[in-house]
């Protein structure tokens, strides 16, 4: 017990230097040649979107497939915004507006769908949720610019740092709001809710309010994600706002980490972002084949995340998730 | 735990020193010019996978030639350089083609980019890439309003016009004896950006040669059953048929259409009619379909028909498209030449002043960085694409399609 404190300062010592030399390292490198500015440019993006789905998935046991959906609003918001003159180039207020719009729908999707569905069928009702969207935005005339999308002039763009700074700031802010309620009233319910939401009811947990407040917060900072990806890459189609990469990778990261664990998904995304890269140099025509070899292997024998080998015990949770309960069928 | 946290985070660590350590080679092999590195993204998975094969077998049949020539000379260095093309998936999807474009100049330190393909879905994230770090794409298969919208400077385009290749459908119709002209066309379109674009082109034209459509499908992509617009069509006493989609819908529609007996004089597709294996799907109920194609094997251009016969040496089949990709590699590589350096500005000047000789014709760019090439048109018979225009250089002559009882 009375070592408690000292991980605690040791852990936040680490994640300090960690942040400290982000911080410090494109303005040391010609970051605009830098491809590791830009892969950590990624990494932090894919933080922000594996802590948007652990929250809702790894500690209210709520899976949801459909972070895509929230992801595509967000692109979708800044360039609809952009293009209308009321918003400007990286502006804050439209990527705030991003991501209160993928909230928005959240709450709106998310009241039926927690009310009433449970584990597998809830998972398949948010994967649905970003097929409507799509289609909604193929065919939305003139607002979506249909299959077109939208163009925004990319002459604006001077250089990665903003990028990089605000994916960055967005990750960091991700983190804290994770860590503070993992850490109150809040995140202990949501823990009783995964553990057993007949218990938890039973208790006086509200558990419908605080399974839509999980999956409202990941939808929110998921759509300041697709906020950022929309000014990164200037051209919003339904193609590349609402693929469903932008919620298989960050779950593969959050598995490869630990699923409901703080530092897991972190571990996940700088992992699997390092392993693809090295797989790619290796291997450069054949890296699906590795990359895909690489997952597997992982899902064989760290199952529970680099979290349950770094703490020593598996964590059972991949049991209750059902839709991985596959993973450790043959533990 | 500790020590296992700490263990974790060196291997992390070392992994990334182990990426930048790969990084530092690359760049150090850039700065010792012995080669013209020339980096592409590929649609070689993904929905995009059945045009990416052939597109890379064209890249590399390119660089394989002109360094069997000797290379391409540089004034700048006073000599001969091989070119060496260094690959990526981008697997069909926009996000991997910006991020492979990205890896291209930042890591792999490319000298020049040859161009990806299909539109939205690789081509425009690739130059909007490009164009950021000031690198120059030399590019394809991208409709001209597309390549507009971003007032490119580091950027060129080689592509067909949807306005020369709407004309292409109907004086291919026209050029049927008259009494087979189709007089109750439609349209079936795909639910995308490519099949809108085309059919609002195609009925803006149409009056302009004697047609209207009467009818104007949509073709859900993935959908296994298209009986309900077949029905529509039959009822509407359709025709001739336009088709813009891909394989597996082309092949049902034409499929479901014999099963509804439903027959008409000429079937025209886009996209999803030319590849081989449209044919290999369908057998001798593809005969009589007309696809579209960016070149042909029949050509009278220097190196065409060589080329067809090589890729046909290697694939058992021939292509409509290898000649379109083999041809913006020629050009870049003439560009090369022609600018004397490999300096991003100066070679894309090069493309704009100069005029080039290809296996898919002259290429004249614009001021805008745009060229257009006409297309093509083909009629399977007997599994065979026989080119039937531009009516200048084909060698045969468009059929009716015989109604399927008469087949």
């Amino acid at each position: 017990m009375l070592q408690e404190p000292l991980k605690r300062k040791t852990h936040l010592s680490i994640a300090l230097a960690l942040v400290f030399f982000f911080v410090i390292y494109p303005l040391l490198v010609d970051a605009e040649a830098s491809y590791l500015v830009f892969l950590f440019y990624t990494a932090f993006m894919y933080v922000t979107l594996s802590q948007g789905w652990n929250i809702a998935a790894g500690y209210a046991g709520q899976v949801s497939l459909g972070q895509h959906a929230f992801f595509g609003i967000g692109c979708y918001v800044t360039a609809i915004t952009w293009r209308a003159g009321t918003a400007g180039y990286l502006d804050p207020l439209a990527m705030l507006m991003s991501g209160a719009g993928a909230a928005v729908v959240a709450i709106v999707v998310g009241l039926p769908l927690l009310a009433k569905l449970r584990g597998d069928y809830f998972a398949l009702g948010t994967l649905g949720l970003g097929e409507i969207l799509r289609v909604a935005a193929l065919n939305g005339g003139s607002f979506t610019e249909g299959a077109a999308g939208i163009s925004i002039p990319s002459d604006v763009y001077q250089s990665i740092k903003p990028y990089y700074f605000i994916a960055l700031l967005i990750s960091v802010l991700t983190m804290l709001s994770l860590w503070f309620i993992a850490h109150s009233r809040i995140g202990l319910a949501l823990v009783a809710i995964r553990e057993d939401e007949t218990a938890a009811s039973a208790n006086g947990i509200p558990i419908l309010r605080y399974k839509i407040l999980a999956f409202t917060l990941g939808a929110f900072v998921t759509g300041l994600c697709g906020s950022l990806n929309a000014y990164f890459v200037f051209h919003i189609d339904t193609t590349g706002a609402f693929n469903l990469n932008w919620v298989i990778m960050p779950i593969l990261m959050v598995i490869l980490g630990g699923v409901g664990t703080f530092v897991g998904p972190v571990l996940g995304v700088f992992s699997l972002i390092a392993a693809f890269e090295l797989i790619r140099l290796l291997t450069p025509q054949l890296h699906p084949i590795f990359s895909g070899a690489f997952i597997i292997l992982v899902t064989l024998f760290l199952p529970d995340g680099i979290m349950s080998y770094l703490t020593g015990h598996k964590n059972r949770l991949l049991h209750k998730l059902s839709p991985f309960k596959w993973l450790a069928l043959n533990k | 735990m500790m020590k296992k946290t700490t263990k974790i985070v060196f291997l992390l660590t070392c992994l990334f020193f182990l990426s930048s350590l790969f990084f530092t080679m690359q760049q150090a092999r850039a700065k010792d010019k012995k080669e013209i590195l020339i980096g592409t993204h590929m649609p070689l998975s993904g929905l995009g996978a059945f045009t990416g094969e052939e597109q890379k077998w064209a890249y590399e049949q390119a660089v394989a030639d002109i360094n069997k020539a000797g290379g391409i000379y540089v004034k700048e260095y006073g000599k001969k350089l091989p070119v060496r093309l260094y690959e990526i998936d981008d697997e069909s999807n926009p996000t991997k083609a910006a991020a492979a474009v990205e890896r291209l100049i930042k890591r792999v330190k490319v000298d020049l980019i040859l161009s990806g393909q299909v539109g939205a879905m690789g081509v425009l994230p690739g130059m909007i890439t490009a164009e950021k770090y000031h690198k120059y794409y030399h590019g394809a298969v991208i409709w001209v309003p597309q390549f507009l919208q971003q007032h490119f400077k580091y950027c060129t385009m080689y592509f067909m016009d949807p306005g020369q290749g709407a004309a292409m459908v109907f004086e291919v119709w026209n050029s049927l004896p008259e009494k087979d002209h189709p007089k109750r066309p439609a349209l079936f379109l795909e639910d995308t950006f490519d099949g809108k674009t085309i059919g609002n082109v195609m009925e803006s034209l149409a009056p302009k040669f004697g047609y209207k459509f009467v009818l104007r499908l949509t073709m859900p992509m993935g959908a296994k059953d298209f009986t309900s617009q077949i029905l529509k069509a039959k009822g509407a006493k359709v025709d001739g048929i336009f088709c813009m989609s891909n394989v597996p819908e082309a092949v049902t529609l034409v499929r479901q259409m014999k099963e509804n007996r439903f027959s008409v004089k000429a079937f025209q597709g886009f996209k999803g009619t030319w590849p081989s294996n449209f044919y290999k799907s369908l057998g001798k109920d593809a005969d009589y379909i007309l696809c579209d194609g960016f070149w042909s094997i029949d050509y009278p251009y220097k190196g065409a028909k060589e080329l067809g016969e090589r890729f046909y040496k290697d694939f058992g089949r021939y292509s409509t498209n290898v000649g379109m990709y083999y041809a913006v590699a020629q050009i870049l590589w003439q560009a090369i030449e022609k600018a004397g350096t490999l300096d991003d500005l100066k070679v894309r000047q090069a493309v704009l002043d100069n005029k080039f000789e290809t296996v898919n014709g002259p290429a004249d760019y614009d001021e805008r960085g745009i060229a257009l090439f006409p297309l093509g048109d083909n009629q399977w018979l007997n599994g065979k694409r026989r080119n039937i225009y531009p009516f200048d250089l084909a060698k045969y002559k468009i059929m009716v399609i015989p109604p399927w009882d008469k087949r």
